[in-house]
């Protein structure tokens, strides 16, 4: 039998992250994916806005942005449709009927979100401290936080506190009137999220995207299939071991300890040290067992909110797409989400476990290709989705703004095939909830957080873990160097 | 009828024994337990107290917290919840234990009857469903609240067996001390154990609650020849005591409802130390009592014999015979005037310096008199907690 000094489990962008990085390091890794392609939940994901120049460093990962200039359309009913174009990350109008105050109000509300993330962002790409840790570097960590926030300086500080804990719809409507300006941020703010734009929270989430993407919003400057590929090349060149088309079913534990896999067809692998791509509600309840986790623990696992509401539409057209009132050199992401109510209103639904029949959706256009994201499309515990009545109603949106729609082939995955095709419990974009109380130290949850667990040589690297998810790849890079830490 | 309007008078439930226990109850002072009223003293707390002590004293327990695990994993949930190891745990025995969350602090005891490999039931003073049901994550049992579906009663005291075998449950003098089973009164099917917090013989008495009077009728029917008396809270308090039985929410504060951390208390610091196995596998709070053991307690419960006859309640505990120079180094949890060791008994926690037995320390005791305070500084030594523990106790077969 093979030994190995570490197993990762699951090929998402972060464990071949984590993979790329032990390997360099020269450690012997294995990664076992339960599908056929690596990339996990990358496969639905459009917008990539950059790779963070540490991963681009640390792996030697070197993707290309596909374009320096990139639009961002918000669609309205009224076919008043607002064009913005992103150049290098400065934004400026293309088209809006929106008033010149409003214009100017909304750029300077997204450079003041850009001022206050910046504080965030420090934070975003280290691990988190530890809460009571006794630890001097941990301490040290939470002073140098409490010290960047103060540096912003007294009205700064003051604003950054006021509205942390805010929702973006109150924000906005302090400062701005036009109702589709203010869908298009409210949709950045809650896209991926279990808010609403009036819940509080959702100003956070938005520093939090600006933090991890370095744009407010996230755009498709990079190929995603082009960066899964690099990194699963990197994982190559240096010798992982990966097995596709497997799945984990149990990680082994001895006396609170690590001792290695056990695959769903029997197989064992043995390793004293285990990271995990899975979620961390899946890692601990169904991969651990529960019966090996302090009741306390468990409780928190439990209580650790999963439940996506993103679901993904693929559609194939017989005919080229055209956007009304839309010229083609200024495509780029679509977004209908025309004002806060109506965000609100599917949000609502949301809440009671249903899914509103107008959805928001942002997608993307390839000649005679649609990918969209559908929200909210709750995960259901107990129940089905109505597939074909969900598609309905976003063709039924589409087509206001497609003249000519001739369907040739239709997908949804919601957020339940997710989980199946995943393992990823609830199908969450982040694998839990980016809440105040799930966040930086307290990511997934106290007693879990920097990326260790309460098992010795166990670790979690998935988006459920600091900084949460999107295609950072810092969660597999900081939990790899825990691991390394822990080696010497 | 409409509860839900009456309700504000009638705020607490009455247990099937309510017919009996307000007749017996001259004081018709109640305390409130888990949302039942049990007399706190129905005329006199030293006698009821001396029928436990002499006789044998009836106390309501109906109120105590009883949940029923079953399935097959039944025993491996057991095991994961409580401290100790109860692998070896026969059909019919009962064990005692405690339960500590993650930080290795004690949330509660209790006793587990094992009625077999898949059947348990678990009976303890506090609520624990939520505890026990997110405990049981991953297990393949069921766990219920069955509180209200059981009447209980506590029969304990030197004649409690005698008055058994007068009412021909058969064979009751051979239960061992620690186990049950199930048995006839009159006609009613009961399940009788031999525990109790007495520290004396005596025995719990299960039965539904359709047959609670009954029982209880029995129970008091040779009452010509043996006084058989009711007994209420304030004297089940007193023989506890003297038993050196520990209560949450008393002596210590439950894990799970201490608001301030620094209350909560492990087992090492309650000196429940022996129930703690800590080659055990897996349970809760294993790693964090690990950590206590190596440490040591900081401090720890220890029973006290005061000097004096005055009762140290609440009282304060201090190192010096010298109050001007005194530091404080304890607190008394429980005390008392124990009739039948005749002397003064606490218990308290003292710090580390001083738990070893024999140790001296000082209380200082506020004792009431006619709307005035006598403040007494009285020399305590430590002893073990177990003040009272009479043979009876454990003897098989049981006094008759
Ligand atoms: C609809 C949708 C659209 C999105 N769009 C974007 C976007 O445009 N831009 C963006 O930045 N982010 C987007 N995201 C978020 C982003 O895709 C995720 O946050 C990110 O991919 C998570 O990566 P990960 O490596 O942590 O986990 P995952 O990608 O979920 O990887 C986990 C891997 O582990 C494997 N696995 C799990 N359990 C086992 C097991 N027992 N045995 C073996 N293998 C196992 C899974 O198969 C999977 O491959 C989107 C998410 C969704 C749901």
């Amino acid at each position: 039998m093979k030994n190995f000094d570490v197993i990762i489990i699951g090929a998402g962008h972060n464990g071949l992250a984590a993979a790329s990085y032990l390997s360099k390091k020269g450690k012997k890794v294995l990664v076992v994916e339960k599908n056929q392609n690596v990339g996990g939940l990358a496969e639905y994901s459009d917008s990539l806005n950059c790779v963070s120049p540490i991963i681009k460093k640390e792996l030697n990962i070197n993707v290309t942005n596909v374009d320096k200039t990139t639009h961002i359309v918000s669609l309205e009913d009224n076919q008043n449709h607002t064009v913005l174009e992103d150049n290098n990350g400065k934004l400026s109008f293309l088209k809006t009927n929106a008033e010149e105050e409003d214009q100017q109000k909304f750029l300077s509300i997204i450079n003041n979100y850009k001022l206050f993330s910046k504080t965030l962002g420090s934070f975003m790409f280290q691990q988190p401290p530890r809460v009571k840790s006794g630890k001097k570097s941990d301490l040290f960590q939470l002073i140098s936080m409490g010290w960047k926030i103060r540096k912003l300086g007294k009205k700064n500080m003051r604003e950054l506190l006021r509205i942390i804990g805010l929702n973006i719809a109150d924000d906005l409507e302090d400062n701005l009137s036009n109702n589709n300006l203010m869908g298009l941020l409210s949709h950045e703010a809650v896209l991926g999220t279990n808010l609403g734009p009036r819940s509080p929270g959702s100003i956070l989430t938005l520093l939090y995207k600006q933090a991890t993407n370095n744009n407010i919003f996230n755009l498709k400057k990079i190929e995603v299939a082009e960066y899964i590929k690099q990194l699963e090349d990197c994982c190559n060149k240096n010798m992982v071991e990966i097995i596709k088309s497997s799945e984990v079913k149990k990680i082994l534990t001895q006396n609170n300890s690590v001792t290695g896999v056990q695959l769903t067809n029997g197989e064992v692998f043995e390793s004293k040290y285990l990271m995990s791509n899975a979620d961390p509600k899946t890692t601990y309840l169904n991969l651990l067992g529960a019966e090996i986790l302090d009741t306390d623990f468990i409780r928190r696992v439990k209580n650790f909110r999963n439940k996506g509401n993103v679901a993904k539409l693929e559609l194939v057209l017989e005919n080229e797409i055209n956007i009304n009132n839309i010229d083609k050199n200024m495509y780029g992401k679509f977004i209908y989400a025309p004002n806060i109510k109506y965000i609100e209103h599917a949000f609502n639904a949301n809440k009671y476990n249903k899914y509103s029949d107008n959805p928001c959706l942002e997608f993307y256009v390839n000649q005679n290709t649609i990918s969209a994201n559908v929200y909210y499309v709750p995960y259901l515990l107990n129940s089905h989705h109505e597939e074909n009545k969900i598609i309905k109603r976003c063709v039924s949106i589409l087509s206001k703004f497609i003249p000519e729609m001739k369907i040739a082939k239709q997908e949804l995955t919601t957020p339940n095939k997710m989980e199946e095709k995943f393992n990823i419990g609830g199908g969450h974009w982040h694998h839990g909830d980016l809440e105040i109380d799930q966040l930086l130290m307290m990511r997934p949850f106290y007693g879990s957080s920097q990326y260790s667990t309460p098992i010795n040589g166990l670790y979690l690297c998935s988006a459920g873990t600091h900084p949460g998810g999107g295609l950072t790849g810092i969660n597999g890079l900081n939990a790899a160097k825990k691991v390394i830490e822990e080696l010497k | 009828m409409n509860t839900t309007k009456i309700s504000y008078k009638k705020p607490l439930l009455e247990t099937p024994f309510h017919e009996r226990t307000s007749e017996h109850c001259y004081s018709n002072d109640w305390y409130r337990w888990a949302g039942y009223k049990v007399a706190k003293e129905y005329s006199s707390t030293e006698l009821e107290y001396t029928s436990m002590r002499n006789t044998a004293g009836v106390i309501d327990i109906t109120p105590m917290h009883k949940y029923d695990i079953k399935g097959e994993d039944a025993k491996n949930f057991i095991n994961k919840l409580i401290t100790k190891d109860i692998s070896n745990i026969q059909s019919n025995q009962v064990a005692y234990g405690i339960w500590c969350n993650e930080d290795g602090m004690v949330i509660d005891d209790g006793t587990i009857f094992c009625f077999n490999e898949n059947h348990f039931r678990i009976f303890c003073a506090e609520r624990n469903l939520n505890w026990f049901s997110d405990t049981g994550t991953g297990f393949n049992v069921t766990i219920e609240d069955i509180s209200s579906s059981i009447a209980a009663l506590a029969f304990q005291g030197p004649l409690s067996c005698k008055i058994l075998n007068l009412l021909q449950v058969k064979n009751i003098e051979n239960l061992k001390p620690f186990h049950f089973d199930s048995y006839k009164i009159e006609h009613h099917n009961v399940i009788i154990s031999r525990t109790g917090f007495s520290g004396d013989l005596g025995y719990e008495i299960w039965c539904d609650p359709s047959q609670a009077i009954d029982v209880w009728d029995n129970l008091f029917k040779f009452n010509r020849d043996y006084k058989v008396l009711a007994a209420g809270m304030n004297a089940l308090d007193m023989v506890r005591i003297e038993a050196g039985f520990i209560q949450p929410n008393a002596d210590f504060m439950s894990a799970e409802q201490a608001l301030r951390p620094n209350r909560m208390r492990n087992p090492y610091e309650l000196g429940l130390g022996w129930l703690v196995n800590l080659d055990k596998e897996y349970f809760t709070g294993k790693q964090a009592l690990i950590r206590h053991k190596e440490k040591g307690p900081e401090k720890k419960l220890v029973g006290l014999d005061v000097e004096g006859d005055k009762p140290a309640v609440g009282s304060v505990l201090y190192d010096n015979s010298k109050k001007n120079i005194a530091k404080e180094i304890g607190i008394v949890t429980a005390a008392m005037w124990s009739p039948v060791l005749k002397s003064n008994i606490a218990i308290g926690f003292v710090n580390k310096e001083y738990y070893k037995l024999g140790s001296n320390v000082y209380a200082e005791i506020y004792h009431p008199e006619e709307l005035d305070y006598r403040k007494i500084w009285a020399e305590c030594k430590v002893v073990k907690k177990q003040f009272f523990n009479n043979p009876r106790r454990n003897a098989i077969p049981a006094f008759i």
